[in-house]
């Protein structure tokens, strides 16, 4: 068969065209094949344990009450602009509309990196906002930067201060999901989409 | 202060705080010294036939502050990386709203002569303002430029985001050129022709905003992810996004039909 250079090119630009598409309706190569859209870990992370105070001032044990849950934990803080409100807000809207079998075995565990600015009604107040069943933890910092050593992400960095007081904190931005084999075997950078979370927190819950 | 050259997404808190755009301001001018040169009656024109009446060269006005609200701080950078609904809004302004507006404006003079001399821009123009490519090429440029992966691509560099806006401007003005100018002469695309054009051409349109409004989840990362504005959430405010489209464009739409029809209808029909 001949194939002129002009039908080339054409089927070259509706291939293009529809790569576009594919990639908008998020069929790719990459996720195809893969069962979760997270980031799956090549060696898991086995659930901490740690004993921090939740915002009624309560010791929360982390190991034995988010035990044989699906586990979110995540660290960040109040006054970050942008990567912890987001992924808060998809997680929480996802769980909205995901049947109970499935939210009924989730828990959002969000630990403060600043835990100097975020009191504990602040941070009651700030994760209502989202899902009032999220869990908001406090510790000190020495003792958030061992979790974050235990659980294998960057340890959060408080920077300098502006001129009104003013700063940020660089923290691991990504979300690690604990199954209830006690172990996480996938992440969740930032970047996740809604319609991963309705896509992977179903299959994390039947993780026994 | 930061310049950018074009708004383009910059995965940063919004602020209300001013932003230079320099290439909006030149693209601007530039149109608006086109539209000025255009709008006025050609000189050396002994009846003046067919230039613009005093309120459509004003609507012409409004359509180049249109393109300029469309692209200048604050809706560029918010529809570029924030908010579905103001990306919608500048896809109204800039394809279905300042198009027919500057061309209403136009001296009718200037364009039978650039045709009459027919160089290489008359042919251009003539092949573009074919109905049938014109509407193929609006419907393409609507649908494609709404793909998620290609918003995606294109909102976060600053030539992409100029490549959007100008292929919604020029797929815009080539839509609604055999609507609004009846040159080049098609005899067969009178009034009824029109009308059926418009509602055939705005039906990806129609498409687009329910796929907007009844989505389980947003359909663009860009806004997705994006540091929230206002109260809403991304697939809130990606619904009033498709509601634009369908409430404003879709009226809009079938007001000019409406228009075009009175206006057949008022018209003294020839006695057979």
């Amino acid at each position: 068969m001949n194939i002129s250079p002009r039908s080339s090119l054409g089927t070259a630009c509706i291939l293009l065209f529809a790569t576009f598409i594919l990639a908008g309706c998020g069929i790719s190569a990459e996720s195809g094949g893969r069962a979760y859209r997270g980031a799956v870990l090549t060696k898991p992370v086995a659930r901490p344990s740690f004993t921090l105070t939740d915002t009624h001032g309560q010791p929360f044990d982390f190991r034995a009450q988010t035990d044989d849950t699906v586990t979110l934990l995540f660290f960040g803080y109040l006054n970050c602009p942008d990567v912890c409100p987001v992924h808060l807000t998809n997680i929480a809207t996802v769980m909205r509309g995901l049947p109970y079998d499935v939210t009924g075995k989730v828990r959002v565990v969000f630990v403060t990196t600043d835990p100097a600015r975020d009191t504990p009604e602040k941070l009651e107040a700030w994760l209502s906002n989202f899902d009032p069943s999220f869990i908001g933890l406090r510790g000190t910092p020495e003792q958030v930067k061992a979790i974050e050593k235990s659980v294998g992400v960057a340890p959060a960095v408080a920077g300098a201060p502006d001129s009104a007081g003013a700063y940020e904190v660089g923290h691991a931005a990504q979300v690690i999901a604990f199954t209830r084999d006690d172990s996480a075997h996938v992440v969740y950078p930032f970047g996740t989409r809604q319609a991963d979370w309705a896509h992977d927190l179903p299959l994390l819950a039947k993780v026994k | 202060m930061n310049v950018q050259w074009w708004c383009s997404a910059r995965d940063i808190p919004w602020a209300w705080s001013w932003q230079a755009y320099p290439g909006v301001w030149i693209a601007v001018v530039a149109l608006g010294a086109a539209y000025a040169r255009w709008s006025r009656p050609l000189a050396g024109s002994a009846s003046h036939a067919f230039a613009a009446s005093t309120g459509r060269r004003v609507g012409g006005w409004i359509g180049v502050a249109l393109v300029w609200a469309a692209l200048d701080w604050p809706g560029g950078p918010l529809g570029t990386g924030y908010l579905a609904s103001v990306h919608a809004a500048q896809f109204l302004a800039l394809a279905m709203v300042a198009p027919p507006l500057l061309l209403r404006g136009i001296d009718g003079d200037h364009i039978r002569t650039l045709l009459a001399r027919n160089g290489v821009a008359a042919k251009i123009i003539t092949a573009v303002t074919t109905p049938l490519f014109a509407m193929l090429a609006f419907t393409i440029v609507m649908l494609s430029t709404h793909a998620p992966g290609v918003v995606d691509t294109l909102m976060r560099s600053q030539l992409g985001a100029f490549a959007l806006d100008l292929a919604w401007f020029l797929s815009g003005l080539a839509f609604w050129w055999p609507v609004v100018i009846d040159v080049p002469l098609r005899e067969r695309f009178g009034p009824p022709m029109r009308m059926l054009y418009l509602f055939a051409g705005t039906q990806a349109h129609l498409y687009l905003s329910m796929w907007l409004l009844l989505a389980e989840f947003p359909a663009y990362g860009i806004y997705e992810l994006a540091p929230r504005v206002t109260g809403l959430s991304a697939l809130e405010d990606q619904q009033v996004a498709g509601g634009l489209l369908l409430t404003i464009g879709g009226t809009y739409v079938l007001a000019v039909i409406s228009v075009l029809f009175f206006r057949w209808f008022a018209e003294p029909q020839p006695e057979g």
